[in-house]
């Protein structure tokens, strides 16, 4: 009857799949090239031009914002840089086991709860990061400003010196991190140890394992995938942190982001900012890599949700 | 026995971790009735700085950026997300790996380097076009960028959760493709476009790095606000703001609280 | 195929059944509507590369018939279903319903539909809301949609269970359902793949009758898929058994138990006792059993492949068989191995000349043998089939 027209009318869909595709996901997509990717390239580029008279990029190409970034500069070298990335680590590393020594117990806690508590009890937990961050910063420089309850105690105990707050300090900058990502690491966990499979617990205990060893090889392997997934949620975002130190470190707190944020908000080097910004890219996707690696390693890939 | 100090040490340490979250909050919420001007010494109840506020012209225009940016911005961000979304669904089984790299990327990026990128860009536009001044347009579209992945993620989950002989039962039952979509589609995702908008609508009142890098002199929202008048020297104001902000919060946790109750029921 | 097919319509009669049922849709009056006859010629489809789910398939099914799809799991059975539908597009052939060539109509104009598997009632919707929904989409009025969704739901004796959520609903109930929203529009030919599959034993068994029941009052065109050979049988007016995206046989229930074509078709339809057939003439075959006479009116096969015993056409112990013709009738001697007592009648795993043998005996008035027994086995040369490898 219809031979003739029978490969040419196959397909009787009023659009095709591929241009359904692109109908479908071509405008967010755009989107976010356009708005995003195009502007990460542009930043990428700029960190290898010349700073201009108002801290503006222009032709041409060089490789000075990267020698001043290392610390080069026309007083010969200086490790002012250098300290403020070995101080974003180290404020990294210290505020991620911090974090991971409160939501450890906490996450545990909330899962030997009664089952209609446990959702009021993560709601409790995560409700203070529902509100802004620089508000919740401010609270802190509340607390720990000098006269406050809190710093009369440290004067009192000699950690501080008299007539002075607890913050500027590299220490209300620890404590800032800590607070802000908490709740980051105890949602993951608490899902790790909601998973747990009881009988792995109960068959060591059977075999006789002391607690601590039942802890170590029944339960820890458990939820190393929900420990991981919660690093990752902290130590990235910890490490390009902006708003925390600037208001509670002061100068001598300052972190990569704040050098890069500088070159920015004070419009004085944008060269310079990039290439901090590349160094900051860099490093995220090393952390990235690498968890995504240790992540495999241990079966449990899927769970870490970058 | 031993157990029973475990957990009582756990829920002790429960109840300080408590304290450490909502301290905070609640200094700024109690000084915020402070009647002297300080945050250290509290010298009588008072409203008079919630008073100011409302004769603030500045902080009242900050509130309205705040909210035009979060609902014009969440309401973009629903469209178009909802759209990926849906894409990523019906063509799961394609390799779609350049469009998850797509996807994730704003939200691995740092805000800061976030940012500054879209600042960067932004300034250079403007500068060689005369387009896109940093303003309130440019923050709209840099909240839309990373709230698109948010909305997408959210839409795919909850089609990829349904069973797919639906699709199928809806053509079979004489549903044109455009009445699928209007009776079948949205009707049956409704549940996660709103959570995508509530959560849209969230993340763009709670950013203040990338809104700070895109804002223009006349669009400050409420934490750009803030953080000037911080940045300048602190005014128990700020607590007054701030103290109303996190009186929102605490309503929208009340709500969400009770929508999960009446869920369960 | 080995069924003769007639193909009673003609396009001319489909082109006028589509404009009545055109106007069935406008005019709020109500017609008997014509069922449709089925004809599926040369349909292929392959997935990927080298998945092949219908090759070269020819099929008529006629207007009014319960047809049964009837396949294991990957045999193309749901594919060829799905393409009715429309759901699925071949990749060669055509697909003719009521005379008029559908394979390029989408599934939302095709007067056919579907009952899934899986139910696919939709969860934002209400029972009643899900029984009007094809209706709705066809753009019929609201009291329209009223008055048949109250007429369907007495005709499938729902009763209650309209103004209640779906999520709410049995498996049974949610069959019924379903089974309602695809009956109120009308098709010209409903499809219903392994509708009864998730339901249990009981409830399956009396929606069997049920359906048929239905079936034959509204005198639609029913096309049925399951794997159950137990089920088409009981349901069917025809069945194909179709098996590597072929069809291996197309016949009534008893033509295809009875006399399947080739190997495949009985095994599935349950048979066990299949003997080699190593030799031949025109009323014997050589076996492993040895040289057994059968009736060449009763073979559909000519070709040598295997030998077919229905276990319960075997005699045990009878001694009155030879009476009439005793040098034809087959005896073998054999030895009791087993014996499942399955109430109404027993079941026998027998050694017959070294080779297993299943044997059934109704239990009426007759000894049970016990395991160890010595059996004389009585063959009528009737009963025997030969069928293709």
């Amino acid at each position: 009857m219809v031979e003739s027209s029978r490969t040419a009318s196959r397909s009787r869909a009023v659009i095709g799949e591929s241009q359904h595709l692109l109908f479908s996901v071509a405008p967010g997509a755009l989107w976010i090239f356009v708005f995003l990717v195009l502007p990460s390239l542009y930043l990428m580029a700029v960190a290898f031009m010349t700073n201009g008279p108002y801290g503006l990029p222009q032709m041409p190409l060089t490789l000075d914002s990267f020698e001043q970034l290392a610390g080069f500069g026309f007083l010969g070298w200086s490790p002012g840089n250098l300290y403020t990335l070995l101080r974003s680590l180290w404020q990294t590393l210290i505020a991620t086991v911090l974090v991971v020594m409160v939501a450890y117990p906490i996450a545990y806690y909330i899962t030997t709860c009664r089952v209609k508590w446990r959702a009021i009890m993560l709601l409790l937990v995560v409700v203070p990061s529902w509100t802004n961050q620089v508000i919740r910063t401010f609270g802190w420089m509340n607390l720990l400003a000098p006269g406050t309850p809190l710093s009369d105690l440290a004067q009192w105990l000699g950690v501080i010196p008299p007539n002075m707050g607890l913050y500027p300090s590299n220490f209300a900058v620890t404590l800032g991190l800590v607070y802000n990502f908490l709740p980051f690491m105890v949602l993951p966990l608490y899902a790790a140890f909601e998973k747990l499979d009881t009988a792995q617990v109960q068959a060591a205990q059977d075999l006789y394992a002391s607690p601590m060893r039942t802890f170590w090889h029944a339960v820890f392997p458990q939820t190393l995938p929900g420990l991981l997934a919660g690093t990752v949620l902290v130590a990235i975002p910890a490490f390009g942190m902006y708003v925390i130190p600037e208001l509670l470190g002061g100068g001598k707190g300052m972190m990569l982001g704040n050098l890069v944020a500088n070159q920015f908000a004070g419009g004085s080097n944008w060269p310079l900012g990039a290439a901090g910004a590349i160094l900051m890219l860099i490093a995220t996707f090393i952390g990235l890599f690498a968890m995504r690696r240790i992540g495999k390693r241990l079966g449990g890939g899927e769970e870490v949700v970058i | 026995m031993k157990k029973r100090t475990l957990q009582r040490g756990l829920s002790g340490f429960w109840w300080l971790t408590l304290v450490f979250l909502y301290l905070p909050l609640a200094v700024v919420v109690f000084f915020s009735f402070n009647a002297a001007n300080s945050a250290a010494r509290f010298t009588g109840f008072s409203l008079r700085w919630y008073e100011r506020l409302l004769g603030n012209e500045q902080i009242i225009s900050a509130f309205w950026n705040s909210m035009v940016l979060a609902i014009v911005s969440s309401v973009l961000a629903l469209v178009i997300g909802c759209l990926i979304g849906y894409g990523m669904y019906r063509h799961r089984h394609r390799k779609l790996g350049w469009l998850i790299v797509l996807i994730y990327l704003p939200i691995v990026l740092p805000d800061i380097v976030f940012g500054i990128s879209e600042m960067a860009f932004f300034v250079s536009i403007h500068r060689y076009t005369g387009l896109l001044q940093p303003g309130l347009l440019t923050m709209i579209i840099s909240h839309v960028t990373f709230q698109i992945p948010f909305v997408a993620l959210i839409v795919y989950s909850r089609l990829v959760g349904l069973d797919p002989t639906l699709f199928e039962a809806a053509k079979d039952l004489y549903a044109t493709p455009f009445k699928r979509a209007w009776h079948f589609l949205l009707p049956t995702i409704k549940p996660a476009l709103i959570s995508a908008f509530f959560l849209s609508f969230t993340l763009s009142i709670d950013d203040f790095v990338i809104s700070f890098f895109t804002s223009g002199p006349e669009s400050a929202t409420l934490p750009i606000y803030i953080w000037g008048a911080i940045k300048k020297g602190v005014t128990p104001e700020i607590n007054a703001i701030a103290a109303l902000m996190i009186g929102a919060v605490a309503i929208a946790a009340l709500m969400s609280l009770l929508f999960n109750r009446q869920g369960q029921r | 195929m080995s069924h003769p097919t007639t193909v009673a319509k003609t396009a001319d009669q489909g082109e006028t059944e589509k404009s009545r049922s055109n106007s069935t849709r406008q005019s709020s009056e109500r017609e008997r509507r014509e069922p449709s006859s089925i004809e599926l010629k040369g349909l292929h489809k392959r997935f990927g590369k080298d998945t092949v789910a219908l090759d070269d398939v020819d099929l008529t099914i006629e207007a009014g018939e319960f047809f049964t799809l009837l396949g294991p799991s990957g045999c193309g059975k749901t594919t060829l279903l799905r393409m009715l539908a429309g759901l699925e597009e071949p990749d060669a052939g055509h697909v003719c319903i009521g005379g008029q060539d559908v394979t390029d109509i989408p599934p939302h104009k095709r007067s056919v539909n579907t009952v899934f598997q899986s139910y696919a009632l939709f969860p934002h919707l209400s029972v009643r809301d899900n029984l009007a929904f094809g209706l709705r989409m066809r753009g019929e009025s609201k009291t329209e949609q009223r008055r048949k969704v109250d007429e369907v739901a007495e005709f499938i004796q729902l009763g209650s269970l309209v103004d209640r959520p779906v999520d709410q609903l049995s498996g049974g109930q949610r069959q019924r359902i379903a089974l309602a929203r695809a009956l109120i529009c009308e098709p010209n030919v409903l499809l219903l793949d392994e509708p009864l599959s998730a339901l249990d034993a009981g409830l399956r068994g009396q929606l069997q009758v049920e359906l048929q029941r239905i079936q034959k009052r509204l005198g639609m065109t029913f096309v049925f898929v399951t794997h159950d050979q137990a089920e088409a049988m009981v349901m069917s007016d025809r069945i194909a058994v179709l098996d590597g995206g072929i069809i291996q046989q197309v016949g009534s229930p008893s033509e295809v138990y009875e006399h399947p074509r080739n190997a495949f078709v009985a095994r599935f339809m349950g048979h066990d006792n299949l003997y080699a057939i190593h030799a031949s003439g025109d009323d014997w075959v050589d076996t492993e059993l040895g040289r057994l006479r059968l009736d060449p009116a009763e073979q559909r096969e000519e070709q040598d492949g295997w030998l077919l015993i229905r276990p319960e056409t075997l005699e045990l112990n009878a001694e009155n068989l030879n009476a009439e013709n005793p040098e034809n009738y087959n005896q073998l001697q054999g030895k009791v191995m087993e014996r499942l007592y399955r109430g109404s009648h027993v079941e026998y795993r027998l050694e017959v000349e070294g080779v297993t043998m299943m044997a059934t005996a109704s239990n009426v008035g007759q000894r049970l043998l016990n395991v160890g027994d010595k059996v004389t086995v009585g063959v009528c040369p009737d009963d025997l089939v030969r069928v293709a490898s």
